[in-house]
């Protein structure tokens, strides 16, 4: 009871008119490029045909990650150079989209720091800092995957929970609102969405006993319009005995029943993070996100029965968060191996060879997941990316080995499409793990995995870049890279995918055969999903190059944008 | 102006400096304190934490956890049961306001090394980033490393208790290498 009224409770606090003085650094408002454009909801709406901007986090509502200018292509990619480096304050994780308005660019850093920049020379134009409070929360690194932008305004979630609405011009913040409360072990990485003159946003907190959910905020004014809460009040489902793909997950279904009736439904701590952003149709006016794991994350004692929506694609009311569908990969998780990455929308053959409305999905369990966009339903799922070697082993107390580890198959890392080739993109990590449970009761918004997930020390790792054919689920082609793969993809209409490594390598792909074409050092690990935008006729690629908290790859603290030598 | 501000100081309500108890007196508290945890920050035993500079909340859940029991010290325990939340608040804040000392710490070869294969092993960085602490996650750069090595040793041998997750990943390193990494973490 009383959980669940701190967890309502994330109230609204508005400073409205200008925020106080020490909550940003403002240094100068003006631009060559004089005015900043107002970004009309029609521009969002667009965007997936926009080769000037990039408006979205992952590229256009759909999350295509697909972009539409082509300068840049398989037969002049040798060519691309560094046209600017921009150093931030923040030697720290980068996990940040860029986005680009008009010539001017906005990016993020750990420890919530917002610079916009010239997209053409790198200069910056204003940096705030967010003026944290005492309670921060993650599990995996400082770190934020960028804003959102509407109207004259830029939005940001932080780690301590609130999201903040800022002055496009100057980086004056409008308006704060809390989210929910930092005690109990809620936070923002992700980068909100906007539509319609509402901010959508989900929240972490699945390592933490949290309640996950997804609000919308009224972009004027920061008050919540409407709360959906990934964990409804009957968690329990249908008591699932095999995954998504089919296979066994080994749960003692009896026992749960028994612990169900005798501690009734879990649903208050049961986790249900949001990490990433939804994906927008605004045709049916629904919206499709994925909810992360259950917590305690391995000790599945505490939390009998299916844990819905936990490790699931979810749809919702746009207008309303109302619910709409949902689809379980796997029930009674204990092996962390949720829904991080963020889904697509897109044409794809259904069982009859029909073209439908789809939804896609890279699971952390190395599968790309297709859904039937109507009712949720899988429609099929792809060859393995990855090695599945002892899926579904039990966590023990002295830990068990499998694969995929618990960082996935695939991350919170965007996949992309190439809706000519009807393929998919997706990064991948090859890392043997061993999962260990210990159960310990509800640590009160302390950190609760209820065991750990452990990298083995001296076995061998990788990553792959994989291109699925999403209308049959077979691989078109796979590359191997050095180290496991986190951050992002971008497929462009020049025929190239472009994705960053931890050993600092920024690469061009052929997208339709996987061959390289261009490759860069940057000198930290590029781990944040890159972005393109043209100004003044020339077209840029932009990829932050931070490294990365979680696998430990080199940080740094740079912003690089590429174009085209003369 | 004062609405705004007002509205503002809603909003850190559940921060630090707010519902100050005219009784308490924070300076003389600390008095207690400093017989161990130093005068002038640098603890007179070397298994006695540093807690200048900490971070607040932080020392914060640690005050809570010792009076609940949820973390367990002969002395501890019974210190921090006096303090109530807010009285615990104030003491966190005191002290995570001042300066960190600096301290001697000699490492040996080869430390380095077994240190980060520890640090990429349990995936460490995701929390702990640069060792430098934030808000809930404590400060270990700098930090005295006979303490470092007993905390890690006695989540390895679940004699502290208030960190579960850490007992299954201490568990996962010999000793040479929890003594190398809390050799590593002090130089820092
Ligand atoms: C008699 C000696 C003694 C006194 C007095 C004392 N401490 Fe401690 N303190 C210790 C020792 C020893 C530890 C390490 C205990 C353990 O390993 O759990 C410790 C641990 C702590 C910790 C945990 C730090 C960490 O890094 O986890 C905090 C916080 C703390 N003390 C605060 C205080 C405060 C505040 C006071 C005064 C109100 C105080 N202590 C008084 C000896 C003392």
């Amino acid at each position: 009871m009383h959980l669940k009224f701190l967890a309502a409770v994330g109230g609204v606090c508005l400073a409205l008119g200008s925020g106080p003085a020490s909550a940003q650094e403002e240094t100068s408002a003006s631009t060559l490029y004089g005015d900043l454009q107002h970004v009309t909801q029609d521009m969002l709406e667009r965007a997936a045909g926009d080769g000037n901007n990039f408006l979205h986090t992952n590229g256009n509502y759909e999350q295509t990650r697909y972009y539409p200018a082509s300068q840049i292509n398989t037969g002049n990619v040798q060519n691309l150079r560094p046209a600017w480096i921009f150093q931030t304050e923040v030697v720290d994780s980068l996990e940040t989209s860029p986005i680009v308005v008009n010539g001017i660019m906005y990016v993020t850093t750990s420890f919530n720091h917002v610079y916009a920049l010239d997209a053409r020379t790198g200069r910056q134009i204003w940096h705030y800092k967010h003026q944290m409070g005492p309670v921060t929360t993650y599990c995996c690194g400082p770190n934020n995957r960028g804003v959102a932008v509407s109207g004259d305004r830029v939005f940001m979630g932080t780690l301590d929970a609130k999201l903040v609405a800022l002055d496009a011009k100057t980086g004056k913040q409008l308006w704060e609102t809390q989210i929910a409360e930092a005690e109990l072990g809620y936070s923002e990485t992700m980068a909100p969405t906007v539509v319609d003159n509402m901010v959508l946003i989900g929240t972490n907190g699945g390592e933490y006993g949290i309640r996950g959910f997804v609000k919308a905020f009224d972009t004027e004014t920061g008050e919540e319009i409407w709360n959906f809460y990934t964990v409804p009040e009957d968690s329990k489902g249908v008591w699932a005995t095999h995954d998504a793909t089919g296979r066994d997950m080994k749960r003692d279904i009896e026992a749960e029943k028994a612990a169900y009736e005798e501690m009734g439904d879990p649903y208050e701590t049961l986790g249900g993070g949001v990490w990433q952003n939804p994906a927008v149709d605004l045709e049916t006016r629904r919206i499709y996100f994925v909810v992360g794991n259950p917590s305690p994350d391995l000790d599945g004692s505490l939390r009998p029965g299916d844990n819905l929506y936990t490790d699931s694609l979810v749809s919702v009311d746009l207008d309303s968060g109302e619910y709409v569908c949902h689809f379980q990969y796997i029930a009674h998780d204990v092996w962390d191996l949720d829904a991080v990455s963020p889904p697509i929308i897109t044409q794809v053959k259904d069982e009859a060879g029909n073209d439908i409305k789809g939804i896609l999905h890279g699971g952390k369990t190395g599968y790309v997941y297709v859904h039937d966009a109507e009712d949720c339903s899988l429609i099929r799922f792809s060859e393995p990316m990855v090695s599945q070697e002892g899926r579904w082993t039990l966590p023990t107390e002295d830990g068990a080995r499998m694969l995929p580890g618990a960082n996935g198959g695939v991350e919170w890392s965007p996949m992309a499409i190439d809706p000519n080739e009807r393929l998919t993109y997706a990064i991948n990590l090859h890392q043997p793990m061993t999962y260990t449970v210990r159960s310990t009761p509800y640590p009160e918004g302390k950190l609760w995995l209820g065991g750990s997930f452990d990298v083995i020390p001296d076995e061998e790792q990788w990553g792959n870049v994989t291109a699925v054919d999403y209308d049959t689920g077979k691989i078109r082609w796979k590359v191997r890279t050095e180290q496991p793969m986190i951050g992002g993809i971008l497929a462009t209409a020049g025929g190239l995918l472009f994705t960053g490594e931890g050993n600092g390598l920024f690469k061009a792909f052929d997208s339709s055969n996987g061959a390289e074409l261009w490759r860069f050092q940057a000198g930290a690990g590029v781990n944040a999903p890159p972005s393109s935008y043209t100004v003044e006729g020339r077209q840029y690629i932009v990829v932050g190059a931070g490294g990365n908290a979680q696998l430990n790859y080199k940080r740094g603290n740079n912003i690089i944008a590429f174009t085209l030598a003369d | 102006m004062r609405t705004i501000l007002g509205g503002l100081s809603a909003c850190l309500a559940a921060g630090p400096g707010l519902a100050q108890d005219a009784a308490f007196d924070v300076e003389a508290e600390a008095q207690i304190c400093a017989g161990c945890h130093g005068e002038a920050g640098m603890p007179v035993d070397e298994t006695t934490p540093i807690i200048w500079g900490q971070e607040y909340f932080y020392i914060y859940t640690q005050l809570r956890d010792y009076a609940a029991a949820r973390r367990e010290h002969e002395v501890m325990t019974g210190i921090a049961a006096e303090y109530d939340r807010d009285q615990a608040k104030q003491l966190a804040e005191y002290y995570a306001a001042k300066d960190w000392p600096a301290i001697q710490a000699a490492t040996e070869e080869g430390d380095a090394r077994l240190a980060n294969a520890g640090i990429t092993g349990g995936q460490c960085s995701a929390c702990h980033g640069k060792w430098e602490g934030d808000s809930r996650i404590p400060r270990a750069a700098g930090q005295q490393p006979a303490y470092l090595e007993q905390t890690m040793k006695d989540f390895k041998n679940e004699v502290r208790m208030n960190a579960p997750d850490k007992i299954s990943t201490m568990k996962q390193l010999d000793d040479a290498t929890i003594e190398a990494l809390a050799r590593y973490l002090a130089s820092l």
